[in-house]
């Protein structure tokens, strides 16, 4: 029998692991396997996971060749662009706005622009497919009495308006949602600095400028680098608005959607790797790339 | 008589009982120094294990599980089943899947090899995508002896095949025929003068389509501009389609660009016809306001019509289809649905059992029709008295018999792997073509579409040449 000294020790040594097992094996089963098993898999040509015949390197040199590829790639940066230039500004300027004490029903307004993340991205899509409706749909009847607009503008139909109709319902999802993380890092932002600054006689900009904009910088990087992350994943918003083909000529198909549609739809999951790990590497260069402009390993951020 | 406790007496029994309490708790923290938090993890996870060791989930399971994505399926076979169920003392488990999910979870059990159904239905652009890789690897079992042998191959419309045919060799029963009509809003074309009894052929359709239509208000036909599932039926009539019996892609053959062209005029430029603006609700006020004055009609639409434009009791009739040429064929054919067995089903006597009872009954497949109005690919059936009845809805019209007498002209969807592929493709060029179209009218369109349609096939004929199976 163990002694009560010697079975501490054991405990102590063991004890742990013990506790970090059931996430280590969830991960290594769940998580590091499937990522294992998908960088082998992008080396082969499949039919679901028992056929499969050895290309090499064949699936990422045929992806660069790949119009259908390269279409997505370029409207999931064109999407991540405006997540990035357009939803974040818009986000942090109504940040600012709600951050105002003597602003009327801030409370409110806070609560109202935050809720479309409430109510799900499901909800969300079926709406704007309503919105977007030609002829009797609320955009085009509002579009139509103010400005004209043909009533048989298809938002969701016409290969130019695919993207702006895209942006637009992530806008009113995300610009709220945005707005929590900046609200929260401006209350943090030292009021003195700012009292100090208006002694110095800074302006209104000036006072952004260079105390707001470093006060509230670490968290504008991880928002920056959220949103590219979420913008190049993105899949349930065009899949549920345009169907699983992406688009009238594809131009809402995303990288994810064409990850989609090679692994579950044609069965090559050959394929579907390549495109996973591709984007998965593009995704870690940009977010790198964009950490290093923002001076995100500056020595005191 | 006992003696009252005193407040003072109760306070140090409570102090010393907490002392107590907090001796014990050290020395078992000797002997557990993580803490109280991890400890309760431990004793829930060692609880919950010990519960589900002693409590395992039922293993039992119906004889046979059934898959079908259509919610009206479902319900009629749901109402069938238990027929079956007696007459054979086994249990019959009808689910229904949505269906999107039902092509990727299947697809998922196949290759887990779990949870796989015993019988499933599958929708006809999807069928094909299950016919990838080598054939003993397909997921559905071979009708093709038991067909034989029973001798319902030669009873059931032949072109239904098609689609479900791959290697040779049939994978799926079909469920239906779906033959093409076109329905029209009666009242309306009597108001506008149309006489359909004129128009045999699509020069004629077109011809009164461009006197009745008005931009943004009317058209006279329901079609797509950006997708090519509305030029699809137009294609079939003329004998084209996506791939031939053999798996060859045909979608750039001289019939498909002939189709494209005479297609895209019809949805774009200053003479269109048609024009699309989306389904369910939208399609409802589109035909009730008399914005489509007709659109394709499949004999399973002449019921999404019924149900969802209710209002529109006694105004509608049907037509076949106009003609290509004078005498030509007077339909297409539009959607579809197999039934496959898995091959992982345990008890395909019982299978083979079930889907004669569901899909070859005839007395069954007379009741459905009167509530789904799809015609049934057994020929027997459509002599049947329901498949004759007049439906007020439709103007008094006899519709089963109508679509019956059109069943055996309709043309064969050849499938392949890469259908999903070649359709979107379609899609894309039916799309960009009636954007030329609208920007430069007939002015260079004939290169134009020909080389859309020609770089569509050869990314599909690419995609091809990488299937190594």
């Amino acid at each position: 029998m163990l002694g009560s000294r010697k079975l501490f020790r054991l405990q102590h040594k063991y004890a742990p692991y013990l506790f970090v097992a059931p996430f280590a094996v969830v991960f290594l089963v769940f998580g590091l396997y499937p990522l294992a098993k998908s960088l082998v898999l992008s080396f082969y040509t499949t039919s679901g996971p028992r056929s499969r015949v050895f290309v090499g390197l064949g699936n990422f040199a045929f992806l660069f060749s790949d119009p259908d590829f390269l279409k997505a790639v370029w409207n999931t940066t064109v999407f991540a662009l405006f997540s990035v230039f357009l939803q974040l500004p818009l986000s942090l300027g109504l940040a600012l706005l709600l951050n105002r004490r003597r602003l009327w029903g801030r409370n409110f307004f806070r609560l109202v622009f935050f809720s479309p993340r409430l109510v799900g991205m499901v909800f969300v899509a079926v709406l704007f497919v309503v919105i977007f409706q030609p002829q009797f749909g609320l955009l085009n009847r509002v579009l139509h009495a103010i400005a004209g607009l043909d009533l048989d503008t298809k938002w969701l139909g016409n290969r130019t308006l695919v993207m702006p109709a895209l942006v637009l319902t992530s806008l009113w999802m995300y610009v709220g949602f945005n707005m929590i993380y900046f609200l929260a890092a401006l209350q943090g932002v030292d009021k003195e600095l700012y009292d100090a600054a208006e002694v110095d006689g800074a302006n209104a900009f000036q006072k952004f400028r260079h105390v707001t904009l470093p006060g509230i910088k670490p968290v504008a990087v991880f928002v920056i680098v959220l949103s590219t992350i979420g913008s190049f994943q993105l899949f349930e918003l065009p899949f549920l608005m345009l169907g699983n083909s992406g688009g009238p000529e594809n131009a809402g198909l995303t990288i994810v959607m064409y990850l989609y549609q090679n692994g579950f739809e044609t069965g090559d999951l050959g394929y579907a790797s390549a495109i996973g790990w591709t984007l998965a590497l593009g995704v870690l260069v940009i977010s790198l790339i964009q950490m290093r402009i923002t001076g995100a390993w500056k020595r005191g951020d | 008589m006992e003696r009252e406790a005193c407040p003072s007496d109760a306070g140090e029994r409570t102090r010393e009982a907490m002392a107590g309490l907090r001796a014990r708790v050290r020395d078992f923290s000797d002997f557990f120094p993580f803490g109280l938090a991890p400890l309760l993890i431990l004793l829930v996870a060692l609880v919950a294990t010990a519960w589900l060791l002693f409590h395992p989930v039922s293993s039992k399971k119906a004889d046979l599980r059934f898959w079908t994505f259509a919610d009206v399926h479902a319900r009629a076979y749901q109402n069938a089943a238990p027929a079956f169920e007696k007459k054979h003392g086994v249990d019959v488990d009808v689910q229904l899947v949505h269906g999107v999910a039902v092509t990727s979870r299947l697809r998922a059990a196949f290759w887990a090899d779990l949870d796989v159904p015993d019988l499933v239905e599958v929708e006809i652009s999807s069928a094909g995508t299950f016919f990838r890789g080598p054939v003993e690897d397909f997921g559905f079992t071979d009708w093709t002896p038991w067909l034989k042998q029973t001798g319902l191959y030669d009873r059931i419309v032949k072109t239904r095949f098609a689609p479900y045919t791959s290697h040779g060799r049939i994978f799926g029963l079909p469920h239906d025929v779906h033959p093409v009509m076109l329905a029209y809003r009666r009242d309306l074309f009597e108001k506008l003068g149309i006489d359909p009894a004129k128009l045999t052929t699509w020069d004629a359709f077109i011809r009164e389509g461009r006197r009745v239509t008005v931009p943004q208000k009317r058209y006279m036909i329901q079609l797509s501009d950006t997708s090519g599932w509305s030029m699809e039926p137009f294609l079939f009539q003329r004998d084209g389609g996506y791939f031939d019996a053999d798996g060859t892609l045909t979608m750039d053959s001289p019939t498909a660009l002939a189709t494209l062209k005479w297609y895209v005029p019809l949805v774009a430029g200053p003479q269109r016809i048609g024009n699309d603006i989306g389904g369910r609700d939208i399609f409802t006020r589109a035909v009730e306001k008399g914005y489509f004055l007709s659109f394709i009609c499949p004999d399973w639409r002449s019921k999404v019509a019924e149900t969802h434009v209710a209002s529109m009791h006694g105004k509608m009739a049907l037509m076949p289809l106009p003609a290509f040429e004078p005498g030509g064929r007077r339909t297409s054919t539009w959607g579809g649905t197999m039934l496959g067995i898995t091959r992982k089903c345990a008890n395909r006597e019982l299978a083979y059992g079930l889907a004669r009872h569901l899909y070859l009954n005839p007395e069954d497949l007379a009741e459905r029709f009167r509530d789904l109005n799809i015609l049934p690919p057994l020929k027997d059936a459509w002599k049947l008295p329901a498949f004759n009845e007049p439906r007020a809805y439709w103007s008094a019209q006899r519709i089963g018999k109508l679509y019956a007498e059109l069943a055996d002209d309709v043309p064969p969807q050849y499938t392949s792997p890469f259908i999903l592929l070649a359709k979107n493709k379609m899609s894309e060029v039916v799309s960009a073509c009636a954007i030329y179209y609208n920007a430069h009218g007939d002015d260079g369109f004939d290169a134009y579409a020909r080389a859309r349609l020609k770089d569509a096939a050869d990314y599909v004929r690419t995609q091809m040449r990488r299937n190594p199976f």
